[in-house]
């Protein structure tokens, strides 16, 4: 890793150009976030800030569980398929 | 009075108060700056020791404080200041800030956001990750309503004359919505194309961007929009368009501002006639500029969206009688005849066949009666744009030469600079502070141009040097070809009646209308010589007006230019990052060689990458970019982007201050690398990642989204540290960090958690137990100070501390994630509150309580109390104490001001 951050507000700022080869990118089904970094060219920590706003709002779903290594894949959420839900409080 | 208490802040302290106060019967005013109660307790995972959902703790008192009959909240508002009367009561001064969203009427359905094309950090997940600039603060936000973050307006779109959104645009294009970049253009002219071309792009003069490596480019974008949609479109320019409304508009004339008006009119029902005296439509867009610079065929597309829509374009129709018009049965008339005369020289020979003005001259190209200019030498006389394209029209007809004589100097050269740089740089070749003082004819034919040198004198009325001529420097330029450009008028004729003495319809600024009611006037006729943004701005204006008029309203909300909120500064922009990565700007390519030969496009456009790389490069300086997504998403049609700020001003009893507290910045230790090192993390953080409504799909480390294994914590960042002038306890970190290992060790049961740490504090009821716990799961806790974090190549993190307990040595392990137990400061927006009386603060600028052993929650001004982390470290249980002893401090405060009251009535 060991490379100078940009500010996050930069990075983020940038998240819905990155929508479209990231979503190129898993086309093909779901990828790590190393993957998709490697794939689009760009670092893994903005790859995260990237992903993870598309999670939220709704253009990316994550696999069920993480792979042996502690990495989930991420895939396009189809057409006829919901964003995952926010999670329950299981206190309640 | 308005009401009994004013609480500042929805965080627990102040809810608590407030809640507690309604209860008694007293009248709450509850003013929170965020869009939602509940401040930083909702936004946690869990709390301790009891490890209660603090969702479930918060949401009910949420509610609670919105719903209670006694308190009325203003949540996205900001108390302003407070003055305390003689009375010893207080006038508050309440600012509720636009939402730009009408809350009676949303739904929290979040369909703004998703549709919003702007990313910004999530201050709500401790800038994890992005939220959109519509937002609704978070999933249990009180009330669930969305606000539009807008800053101001952003420089582009204050800059443009014609209220063209370019911020939207641009933000829509990096989107890849190319078509609704073009519609949103669309929305305010049909001329996307010409602009995408000919506009001198006021917008990234003043583009935020070109004070680091260069403006966005812009215009380009908007070309690229453009022919993007012509190449797929069929035709339709897809809009909506009103029922018909029976009404009559008549424009008389094609340029700009008259096509805009017609658009705009048309859109609304109107049955538009446009009357132009050419044969063929567009004014100086067809006419004047040249086709290298603007092919017809773009002017045509252009007016193409028009005709679709069922504007009639009348040519060979020049307009001797409005009131004909009027009797034809137009209902309105608007004049958008541009400046159709040329200034004359008035110098001896200037009627000579070879002496021709720059407005006919470039008019006779442009409808193939171009002449041949082969081997000719060319004197062009004036500095402007007419001058550089009637000497790159002439290059490219053949022309040997092409002299521009101006009188002044290049730096007044009114000529855009680009135009002039590129006339340059085709052959033109400029002959500076000279002026003509006779056209030279011989045998019936110019022959030359007798010129006087010039030198600059005092500035005129434009703030330019004025020229003022040598006496005897007189020499001649031979030619055979004088084109006049040096000045043009609007043509008043038939209207002189309605004319100043320059020529220009006079017409009301705002309105546009002349003296006559349904004769409205728009564009250069009205100004003089401007240029296209301008004209379409005053032709939006003229249709705006036109439409209130005949409908008898008022004329005025033309919000498009009118009602735009300030403008952001390009400073406050730049000073919200603290660096930016350089970007290579995108440019366009243009070719330009040397005594060019024909009129083909020299301007290249933009690639789809280029078009997206160069709008990725926007700085957002308004936040919203008034792309009007969310406008068109909102199924409650809720968005409300003329919503202003409101200032208010409230009489109340007493004060509660209940604004919290603020939390270390991590980034002033460097030696643990937050900000450097992906992944290192505050306790905020953490406690968002474990949260129910969480920004990740679970705990994951952000350098590169893995499930860590080994995660330590670094207690008493920021507090009891002197190196940080901040030597108070923070009083909760240790607890929240073992609240954290719990939960951590529940939901990643393989995870390694380690927490590095000064003293273990755990004073309060079950705290011990709580700590005990949490090291029976397995939790290590090693005693000593971490010195230095370095990152390994894998992102990992490598952990030098001292093990004090351990035999002291200094010993250095690895981890996959560090968790700053970062401690609290002072929230020290309090002090801007009470003005010349201020609020007193102890040494470390925490709300004073002068008398808190006996008396606490009292401030140092009567009638103002305080509550909760304002006055310094408290955790949850003991901030709600604290809320409930402001709470009594209060009731006693105003029972005490009613009894006097009583007393001296």
């Amino acid at each position: 890793m060991t490379q100078v951050l940009r500010d996050p507000r930069e990075v983020i700022r940038e998240e819905p150009l990155m929508h479209q080869p990231i979503l190129e990118a898993v086309a093909g089904g779901g990828l790590t976030i190393g993957e998709i970094a490697e794939k689009i060219g760009h670092p893994r920590h903005e790859v995260v800030y990237w992903v993870m706003g598309m999670r939220r709002y709704g253009h990316l779903i994550e696999s069920s569980e993480a792979d042996d290594d502690g990495y989930f894949r991420y895939r396009a959420v189809g057409t006829d398929e919901a964003p995952a839900d926010l999670e329950e409080c299981e206190y309640e | 009075m308005d009401y009994d208490v004013l609480v500042i802040g929805s965080g627990i302290g102040g809810m608590e108060s407030s809640i507690k106060l309604a209860d008694m019967g007293y009248r709450v005013l509850l003013v929170e700056k965020e869009a939602s109660v509940g401040g930083r307790m909702i936004l946690l995972s869990k709390v301790f020791p009891t490890l209660d959902c603090a969702s479930c703790i918060s949401g009910p008192k949420m509610s609670s404080t919105v719903n209670h009959p006694n308190i009325t909240s203003k949540t996205f508002s900001e108390v302003e200041s407070i003055r305390r009367t003689e009375d010893g009561r207080f006038v508050a001064t309440i600012r509720e800030k636009a939402k730009f969203v009408d809350w009676a009427a949303c739904t929290g359905c979040d369909m703004c956001q998703k549709a919003c094309t702007v990313a910004v950090p999530d201050q709500f997940n401790a800038n994890l990750a992005a939220r959109r600039a519509a937002y609704i603060a978070f999933p249990q936000a009180v009330p669930k309503k969305a606000v539009l973050q807008r800053e101001g307006t952003s420089p582009c779109i204050g800059a443009c004359p014609a209220g063209i959104k370019a911020h939207g645009y641009v933000s829509l294009v990096r989107s890849g919505k190319y078509e609704e970049a073009f519609q949103l253009v669309l929305d305010a002219t049909p001329l996307v194309g010409t602009l995408g071309r000919a506009c001198y792009a006021p917008c990234e003069s003043e583009c935020t961007r070109a004070k680091l490596e260069g403006p966005v480019p812009i215009r380009l974008i908007k070309r690229f929009a453009a022919d993007r949609h012509y190449e797929s479109a069929d035709g339709s320019p897809a809009v909506e368009v009103a029922e018909a409304n029976g009404r009559k508009i008549a424009i008389i004339g094609s340029g700009p501002a008259g096509l805009t008006a017609a658009w705009q009119l048309a859109r609304k029902g109107y049955a538009v006639t446009i009357l132009e005296k050419r044969d063929q439509p567009g004014g100086y867009l067809r006419h004047a500029i040249p086709a290298y610079r603007l092919p017809h065929d773009v002017v045509d597309a252009d007016i193409a969206n028009l005709t679709a829509l069922g504007v009639e374009i009348r040519c060979n129709a020049p307009v001797t009688d409005p009131e004909a018009l009027k009797a034809e049965g137009y209902d309105a008339v608007i004049l958008a005849t541009g400046t159709q005369v040329a200034t004359r020289m008035d110098v001896p020979g200037e009627d000579a066949s070879g002496s021709v003005n720059g407005l006919d001259f470039l008019a006779a190209v442009a409808n193939g009666q171009a002449p041949d200019l082969s081997g000719k030498r060319v004197v062009v006389v004036g500095g402007g744009n007419v001058a550089m394209d009637a000497a790159r029209v002439s290059l490219r007809l053949g022309a040997a030469e092409a002299k521009v004589a101006y009188r002044r100097t290049r730096a007044e050269m009114p000529a855009h600079h680009v135009e002039s740089k590129d006339a340059e740089a085709e052959g033109a070749v400029f002959e500076l502070l000279v002026a003509p003082t006779e056209v030279i004819v011989a045998d019936g034919k110019v022959t030359g141009v007798r010129m006087q040198k010039m030198q600059l004198g005092a500035p005129d009325a434009s703030g330019r040097r004025s020229p003022e001529p040598i006496p005897g420097s007189d020499y001649v330029i031979d030619c055979d070809l004088v084109i006049s450009t040096i000045g043009m008028s609007p043509d008043p004729t038939p209207f002189a009646t309605l004319a100043d003495r320059r020529g220009r319809i006079s017409v009301d600024s705002k309105t546009l209308q002349t003296a006559v009611p349904y004769l409205f006037a728009a564009g250069d006729v009205t100004a003089g010589a401007t240029d296209i943004t301008r004209a379409i701005g005053s032709g939006r204006r003229a249709a705006h007006m036109v439409d209130r008029w005949l409908n008898d309203q008022p004329l005025d909300g033309f919000t498009a230019l009118d009602d735009r909120l300030e403008t952001i500064s390009q400073d406050s922009v730049l000073a919200r990052q603290t660096a930016f990565g350089h970007r290579h700007p995108v440019n366009g390519e243009v070719s330009l060689q040397k005594f060019p030969r024909d009129f083909s496009e020299i301007e290249a456009p933009l690639t789809i990458d280029q078009a997206r790389a160069g709008a990725g490069s926007c700085l957002d300086c308004g936040v919203c970019s008034e792309c009007q997504q969310c406008v068109q998403a909102c199924p409650a049609f809720a968005i409300k982007m003329d919503q202003r700020d409101k200032l208010t001003e409230l009489h109340v009893g007493a004060v509660v201050v209940a604004t919290g507290h603020k939390l270390f910045a991590a980034d002033l230790k460097p030696e643990y690398g937050f900000g450097k090192f992906a992944n290192v993390i505050t306790g905020m953080q953490m406690d968002r990642l474990l949260a129910p409504t969480r920004p990740f799909n679970t705990v994951l480390r952000p350098g590169d989204g893995k499930v860590p294994d080994r995660i330590a914590y670094i207690s008493c960042t920021g507090s009891r540290d002197k190196t940080v002038g901040n030597p108070l306890c923070s009083k909760f970190c240790c607890m929240y960090s073992i609240k954290q290992n719990q939960l951590i060790m529940g939901a990643l049961p393989l995870a390694d958690v380690t927490m590095h740490y000064m003293d273990m504090r755990a004073a309060g009821k079950r705290y011990e137990e709580f700590y005990t716990q949490a090291r029976d799961m397995g939790a290590q806790y090693i005693k000593g100070r971490v010195s230095r974090i370095v990152e390994e190549p894998n992102g990992d993190l490598l952990v030098r501390y001292e093990d004090i307990e351990g035999g002291g040595g200094i010993v250095e392990a690895s981890y996959d994630l560090v968790v700053l137990a970062v401690g609290i400061q002072p929230n020290r927006e309090v002090e801007r509150l009470f003005g010349e009386t201020p609020l007193g603060l102890d040494e470390y600028y925490y709300v004073a309580e002068p008398s808190a052993e006996i008396s606490p929650g009292q401030t140092t001004i009567p009638g103002v109390f305080v509550a909760g982390t304002a006055s310094g470290a408290k955790d949850i249980v003991d901030t709600i104490l604290h809320a409930g002893a402001a709470v009594a401090q209060v009731a006693a405060h105003l029972e005490h001001q009613h009894f006097t009251e009583e007393v001296m009535a």
